[in-house]
């Protein structure tokens, strides 16, 4: 199966210069992805560069700590959206998780996606901080804010995606959002697992395995 | 000199802190007369709150840890962390833009921050690790020129924080006015002495309980 169109193709590190950027974006073309992932301050190069291509953009959010104020999260989505963003990938905030402050998770999340109108939102959990009963929590109240997808993962904490997780989710959310798989997915058949288990939508840096195994 | 506590920055960062680990911290600031507690902007008004009548003051990081939010995101961050009663702003540096020699955008970055502020402190984190020697001056010399009121070394969350050499380094290109900041892996009474003795005018550091401990048993000798 071609699984490039499952794949947000991702540059995250802070010190990603103008150049990495420029390849990144020339791999996602070269390859057909489905969109590539990129901070705030390099949406609008990504505009540029993926003008016409018909390769989505997708601006990471108080990223990776989801620590910041929720009206600063609103504002950094709506100005990566102006300047060109599909897709918004927003961190949770996991110390009101921790708290059960409940109503500030849910705020946080409806607040972006108010924000954003029909552009996609994903909510990364970072399951990696969470156990068991904080991620089903999670995806409730993800479920709840109307949020389009739910990610696994930064990709900066101790650990990314498990199948173990992965299958948490899907149980707890069944067919009421889309699940985006992050963190240590490096080849086709490690990603091909995931789809096999309902991932909609897998995230792959530089030197992912595009090709099936012959 | 002043008392060691007066120069700290009493530091909690961690994505997972909830209210009771804010409250418990605050309450630690206010117990040893920190200079600040260093909070995550989710948790700029609790942290007020919590330090009314006190004098410890309230600083929210901005664009953490990697910086790389757009130059209007990190302005509104701050403008909402203002608000809600921060005294001063920790922003980290858009270390892609340096990289990419885009000097001017690094600047345009900090200084569009440092307007929305001009009579508080704001202390612009170069995150010493990833850069080599020149680009630690170069950065330097960009945080001054963007109107930094003091240079931090690091986040704390990046592959290594301060050094000795780097803060003289620092050092040597800062003008009088210009403070330095020096965090990562602070965690001691005396490396704490060894950055005041080198100049250093705050430490940022989550062990700031455990370096007073240090200094009660010093001062018995």
């Amino acid at each position: 199966m071609d699984i490039s169109k499952y794949i947000d193709y991702t540059l995250l590190a802070p010190t990603s210069t103008e150049r990495s950027i420029i390849d990144l974006c020339h791999t996602a073309i070269k390859n057909g992805y489905y969109s590539v992932c990129v901070s705030s301050s390099y949406v609008p190069l990504a505009k540029q560069l993926l003008e016409k291509s018909g390769i989505k953009i997708c601006s990471v959010i108080g990223f990776p700590l989801g620590a910041m104020a929720t009206s600063a999260k609103v504002y950094e989505a709506k100005q990566a959206i102006n300047d060109g963003a599909d897709e918004i990938e927003m961190v949770m905030n996991l110390g009101y998780l921790k708290s059960k402050n409940y109503v500030s998770v849910l705020k946080d999340i409806s607040d972006v996606k108010l924000a954003i109108g029909n552009k996609t939102l994903k909510v990364i959990l970072e399951v990696s901080e969470l156990n068991k009963n904080e991620i089903i929590k999670a995806c409730e109240i993800i479920l709840d804010a109307n949020a389009d997808f739910i990610k696994t993962s930064s990709g900066f904490s101790k650990s990314g995606a498990t199948l173990t997780v992965v299958k948490i989710i899907k149980k707890t959310v069944k067919f009421g959002i889309k699940i985006c798989a992050s963190g240590g997915i490096s080849d086709y058949e490690t990603a091909k697992k995931y789809i096999d288990i309902g991932v909609s939508r897998i995230t792959a840096s530089s030197g992912f395995k595009i090709k099936q195994p012959v | 000199m002043k008392p060691i506590n007066q120069y700290i920055d009493h530091t909690l960062l961690k994505s997972t802190a909830s209210i009771n680990d804010i409250g418990k911290h605050c309450e630690e600031a206010r117990h040893h007369r920190f200079f600040s507690v260093c909070v995550n902007g989710c948790n700029v008004s609790l942290a007020k709150e919590l330090l009314l009548h006190s004098s410890v003051k309230v600083c929210s990081v901005v664009g953490f840890p990697f910086g790389s939010t757009s130059t209007s995101a990190k302005v509104e961050e701050t403008k909402h962390a203002l608000k809600n009663g921060a005294d001063e702003i920790d922003m980290v540096i858009n270390l892609g833009f340096l990289k990419s020699k885009k000097y001017d955008e690094v600047v345009n970055d900090i200084k569009s921050v440092k307007n929305c502020m001009p009579d508080k402190a704001l202390k612009v984190i170069i995150e010493t690790c990833y850069l080599d020697k020149e680009e630690i001056t170069m950065a330097t010399q960009l945080a001054i020129k963007g109107g930094a009121d003091f240079v931090k070394t690091s986040t704390g969350l990046g592959t290594g924080g301060a050094t000795l050499d780097d803060v003289k380094l620092i050092k040597s290109v800062c003008s009088e006015d210009v403070k330095i900041k020096a965090s990562g892996g602070i965690r001691d009474y005396e490396t704490a002495l060894e950055y005041l003795n080198l100049g250093v005018d705050r430490l940022g550091t989550s062990s700031g309980v455990a370096i007073l401990k240090s200094v009660a048993v010093h001062s018995s000798y």
